[in-house]
């Protein structure tokens, strides 16, 4: 029999090879950081993915599933045996996926492995959206009006928490996120039904039946902030981003910083989200979600992962995010500073998906034709190239292009500039919907909040 | 549409495949020439049934075992004294190698007869789920 070269255990926090639990453009992002730092990679795929391009480039790349998500991206066993084969020292969850997931952590670190992203505990405190605010308004975090509490079965103390925060209220699932278990309540009449339907649907989708109620705002802004910590105390924010430009509770453009919001209004949350992350223990990059409304903001989850976004921090603040998130996972020291943080000019994100730019509809298929948008201020995070198939099993998105200017002004030009450069055919996309979106005045003014695109799809329709 | 030809066994043999790899446990196609049903029975091996213009005698048809998760790739237990050879004849229950992750050694069986003509990948070798690993040539 063969010698086995497998190994397990790393000793301390170092690790000289990474495996990427992830796919697409993200698992290409973080294959580079890890080169810029030296270290090997191990690329895991699906059997859908097996021609994808970051393959070729890592150092190991090994099928580890069928396509579907359930049985491979997501298969914790799987992820963990190809560790173990591979030699990996360290698991990179990127987003989505298990990235989130409290028990894959702690499943990599009990293997031996490093988790890179924060402790388990961290994940699932910050995953019951009840137990985080607790923890967010313990730390100073300005949070939504509404008790830290989940809302008790007894219909009268029901009503008067909902007379205390005011009409409307919000009805949310502890367990959800990501827009799903939630329901708007305009009026006391319809608070009880609210309540039944939503509970059911928590313990449906969530596992739980456990609710909290929140003041529901009106017309708010998406703002947050990207923060940054280390083993050892150390944990500064890297400025903020307006991700309001968002289609069911999915955002579509990201930009960096959020436009028009002093900077005494905003500095203080900052550095409350900072003294929360030291709080609680918090290692790696994170980001903290807040609604902005009337000058105010209120604290609503934290992501405890590296975000689809986080490149238009990179490009004010300068740092390699994804660098930075592994080396914190090494035990390196943060090395920075507050004061060292600044946010130069102005960036803006677009998530290119595979879908159709009027239903939405996902598109499967052959990229026939790429071409990707060049010059200074300009970047693109893929894994596409011409000839690669979009497959219908994942997330449509394909490519996220990213610019940076001076101005906000001139960052907006850029956009519709790399917008009109890109060329894909083979599949449908949404930049047809993106360029009409960049012409928009109002969002050229900075005016919109969480509600607009769905209104301005709706005008766009009727038109 | 009317290109695939429902009735030819390596089309058969594909389809199969495809559902034992997805976790199918069944298929049913229609068409106005004829129907095909496949029924993937655990430890039995696929079923069959077609109906409408009769099998046509497969040329030389083959199969691929293929690897059922990632591991490392073995044609012979450590325990076994006399090597394998190739070409041999095979039948569906036996077991033609195997995967093994650490000191689990997962057995792969034919699940076809035949004669297996070929190795797809190099003994000892890291191999992902789904990579072809032998190649068996089909006795009628």
């Amino acid at each position: 029999m063969p010698e086995m070269p497998e190994q397990s255990a790393t000793a301390g926090r170092r690790f000289d090879t990474v495996l990427i639990a992830n796919r697409g453009e993200i698992a290409a992002r973080i294959e580079r950081a890890c080169r810029e730092l030296g270290l090997k990679t191990v690329a895991i795929c699906s059997e859908a993915d097996r021609d994808a391009p970051y393959g070729s480039t890592a150092d190991s790349f090994l099928c580890i599933g069928p396509s579907s998500a359930a049985r491979s991206y997501l298969n914790q066993d799987a992820i963990l045996l190809a560790a173990r084969l591979t030699g990996a020292g360290a698991i990179h969850p990127g987003y989505g996926f298990l990235s989130e997931n409290a028990a894959f952590a702690d499943a990599v670190e009990k293997a031996g492995l490093i988790f890179i992203g924060p402790s388990a505990s961290s994940i699932a405190t910050m995953g019951d959206k009840i137990s985080a605010k607790r923890a967010m308004m313990a730390a100073g975090v300005p949070c939504v009006p509404g008790p830290d509490t989940s809302l008790p079965d007894d219909p009268t103390s029901v009503e008067r928490i909902a007379l205390e925060i005011g009409y409307p209220v919000i009805i949310k699932a502890a367990g959800g996120g990501g827009g799903r278990g939630m329901r708007v309540v305009p009026k006391s009449d319809q608070l009880h039904e609210a309540i039944a339907l939503t509970r059911e649907e928590a313990r449906k989708a969530f596992g739980s039946p456990s609710l909290y109620m929140e003041k529901f705002l009106q017309h708010p802004r998406h703002i947050e902030m990207q923060v940054v910590c280390d083993d050892h105390g150390n944990a500064v924010w890297l400025g903020h981003r307006d991700c309001s430009m968002q289609r069911r509770h999915q955002k579509v453009v990201e930009e960096a910083p959020a436009p028009g919001i002093a900077a005494d209004i905003i500095q203080p949350v900052g550095e409350a989200c900072v003294q929360a992350c030291l709080q609680i223990g918090y290692r790696g990059v994170g980001t903290f979600e807040f609604l902005y409304e009337d000058g105010a903001f209120y604290f609503i989850e934290m992501n405890t992962r590296l975000q689809v976004e986080h490149p238009v921090t990179e490009m004010t603040s300068g740092l390699d995010i994804v660098q930075a998130q592994i080396e914190a996972a090494q035990g390196h020291v943060l090395n920075l500073t507050q004061g060292d943080v600044t946010c130069k000019g102005h960036s803006f994100e677009c998530r290119i998906n595979a879908e159709d730019p009027d239903t939405f509809l996902p598109s499967a298929g052959v990229i026939t034709h790429l071409v990707l948008p060049q010059g200074p201020g300009i970047r693109v995070d893929t894994h596409i190239h011409t000839g690669y198939t979009v497959s219908p099993y994942y997330d449509s998105l394909i490519a996220k292009l990213i610019v940076h200017a001076p101005t906000r002004a001139e960052a907006m030009a850029r956009m519709c500039d790399a917008l009109a450069g890109t060329e894909i055919e083979g599949i449908a996309t949404n930049i047809p919907f993106l360029r009409s979106l960049f012409e928009d005045h109002a969002f050229a003014r900075g005016e919109t909040d969480i509600h607009y695109l769905e209104h301005w799809l709706k005008l766009r329709r009727a038109a | 549409m009317s290109a695939i030809d429902f009735s030819d066994p390596a089309t058969i043999a594909f389809l199969t495949d495809a559902l034992t790899t997805a976790g199918v446990h069944g298929l049913e196609i229609s068409r106005p020439d004829g129907q095909l049903r496949i029924v993937v029975a655990g430890k039995d091996g696929a079923r069959l049934s077609s109906t409408g213009a009769p099998p046509r005698a497969p040329s030389s048809a083959t199969a691929v075992v293929k690897a059922p998760m990632a591991g490392r790739f073995y044609v012979e237990h450590p325990g076994s004294a006399t090597p394998q050879k190739l070409p041999r004849s095979v039948s569906d229950a036996d077991v033609v190698g195997f995967v093994g992750v650490g000191h689990v050694l997962l057995p792969l069986r034919a699940s076809r007869s035949g004669v297996l003509i070929r190795l797809l990948a190099e003994p000892g070798a890291l191999v992902g789920f789904g990579d072809p690993l032998f190649e068996i040539e089909l006795q009628p």
